[in-house]
């Protein structure tokens, strides 16, 4: 049995596998959240709890069979929706799920520091390009994706960028007075451009990237070429909706405040 | 360490692993490219263009030698229901193919020889292989003549396994053989040839 989903020789089939390293990693997720909301700081409102639960089942489906069995070994696109999921999507949630007083609750702990500098916007967002662009490295891709440890690795690079990268802008603690609605707007604009090095060599690559993908038994009746294409496709489209959603939303309660004031 | 340092220093290293990682295929397909200017691997006694005739999947004869005389030609032993190795092989060739143009396409056969008679029907090949490209050519022959050409290129013959399922796998020899077009040179290709390397090499078979 595989703890974790990676590339696999065999040829695809829909016979359903056990991956228990996700579901123990989804586990230890859900009783951390069960464990903070004992207290009473840590206990957030529905919403918080299906924010939270949202975001944790969003990484479940990404991580699990057969989503991440597909994206590991077989399917550059589906590679690419799992990134979506676990960097982009998951991380925003699974922070909204948190409640403001546990987060103000990490201003005197000793984590309060290093996490100030890390989740500063410009070395997060500096993190969080860094993050997409070497684990798009096709040699990175290739070598990774082999084992399943490689593989858990870039599932969780991804999800510590992602976590990273949203902190400055969901975290509700009024920390940092100069990160403005504004430039929280701007600062999620420029993560729509960044994506657009990779998103162009997928898209507009004339030859396969990834040799995982390209010699992966055939799943579906598309070439390797055009599973790449839809990958570039999936990273500026579907990253794009996901932020330009939240420049949106960030738009209009700035707009509501402004109103209101 | 300060954190700062520390993330500096996984940074740092993270993007040397990354810039040297490289899989052991594609050292293997550059050393070889750096020896012989080819990445597949020249044979360096090179069996001469097998003389066989088999049948296509119109039902026609098919001398090999004569049909493919003056050409780049591919040779390939697979089988149709190949869950891996014989349509990734089949449909990167194609992809090259077409990227080269119309001009190239004129210099190359591939051939595709079935080695599960038994499922592989006429029409069957003939609609596999076309998916791919509809000039790849399908050969059909008795499993004796077949597994005595592959001896002859030092290929392994296939086996069939002796089972009454329909789903069976059949165990075969993975690489393509390359004949340049003007005999002088004869290239394997085995599985895990990359599309950029079809494109390298076969315009060099094909003597552009």
């Amino acid at each position: 049995m595989r703890w974790w989903c990676s590339a696999q020789a065999g040829a695809w089939d829909w016979t359903w596998q056990a991956y228990p390293g996700v579901w123990l990693f989804v586990g230890l997720m859900a009783g951390g959240y069960v464990w903070l909301g004992r207290s009473p700081v840590g206990r957030g409102s529905r919403r918080h709890t299906a924010s939270f639960l949202s975001g944790l089942a969003l990484l479940w489906v990404a991580l699990d069979w057969p989503v991440g069995a597909l994206g590991a070994g077989y399917l550059a696109s589906v590679h690419m929706l799992q990134y979506l999921l676990i960097a982009l999507l998951a991380p925003a949630l699974l922070l909204l799920g948190v409640p403001a007083a546990a987060y103000a609750r990490l201003d005197g702990s000793p984590v309060a520091r290093p996490l100030r500098l890390v989740t500063h916007p410009l070395v997060a967002l500096a993190m969080f390009s860094f993050v997409l662009y070497y684990t798009h490295i096709p040699g990175v891709v290739d070598e990774w994706m082999a084992s399943q440890v490689g593989s858990f690795g870039i599932d969780m690079l991804w999800l510590v960028a992602g976590l990273v990268f949203w902190w400055p802008v969901v975290v509700p603690v009024p920390e940092r007075p100069r990160f403005p609605p504004g430039l929280k707007m701007g600062y999620l604009f420029l993560a729509t451009v960044l994506n657009t090095i990779p998103y162009a060599f997928l898209t507009f690559g004339e030859l396969p990237f990834y040799g995982i993908y390209e010699l992966a038994p055939p799943v579906s009746g598309i070439s390797t070429r055009q599973d790449q294409q839809i990958a570039g496709l999936l990273m500026k489209m579907g990253g794009g909706v996901i932020l330009w959603t939240a420049i949106t939303i960030l738009f209009f309660r700035w707009f509501q405040r402004e109103e209101v004031a | 360490m300060r954190l700062t340092q520390l993330t500096s220093l996984i940074a740092a290293l993270l993007v040397a692993v990354g810039c040297r990682m490289e899989a052991p295929e594609r050292a293997d397909a550059a050393a070889r490219e750096a020896n012989t200017g080819l990445r597949g691997m020249v044979l360096s006694e090179a069996p001469p263009r097998p003389d066989f005739v088999l049948t296509d999947a119109r039902g026609d004869e098919f001398d090999f030698r004569a049909e493919t005389d003056g050409y780049l030609t591919l040779l390939f032993f697979g089988y149709t229901y190949c869950p891996d190795v014989c349509p990734i092989h089949m449909s990167s060739i194609a992809e090259v193919k077409r990227d080269l143009g119309a001009k190239f396409a004129r210099r190359v056969r591939v051939v595709f020889v079935t080695v599960d008679p038994a499922r592989d029907t006429p029409e069957r090949l003939r609609d596999w292989l076309g998916a791919f490209d509809p000039e790849f050519v399908g050969l059909f022959g008795p499993t004796d003549a077949v597994d005595a050409i592959q001896l002859g290129l030092g290929l392994p013959p296939a086996v069939v396994p002796d089972t009454a399922a329909a789903d069976y796998m059949v165990g075969h020899g993975s690489p393509v053989i390359a004949f340049s077009a003007d005999d002088r040179l004869v290239v394997r290709y085995p599985f895990g040839t990359r599309q950029e390397d079809w494109l390298h090499d076969l315009p060099i078979l094909a003597g552009e």
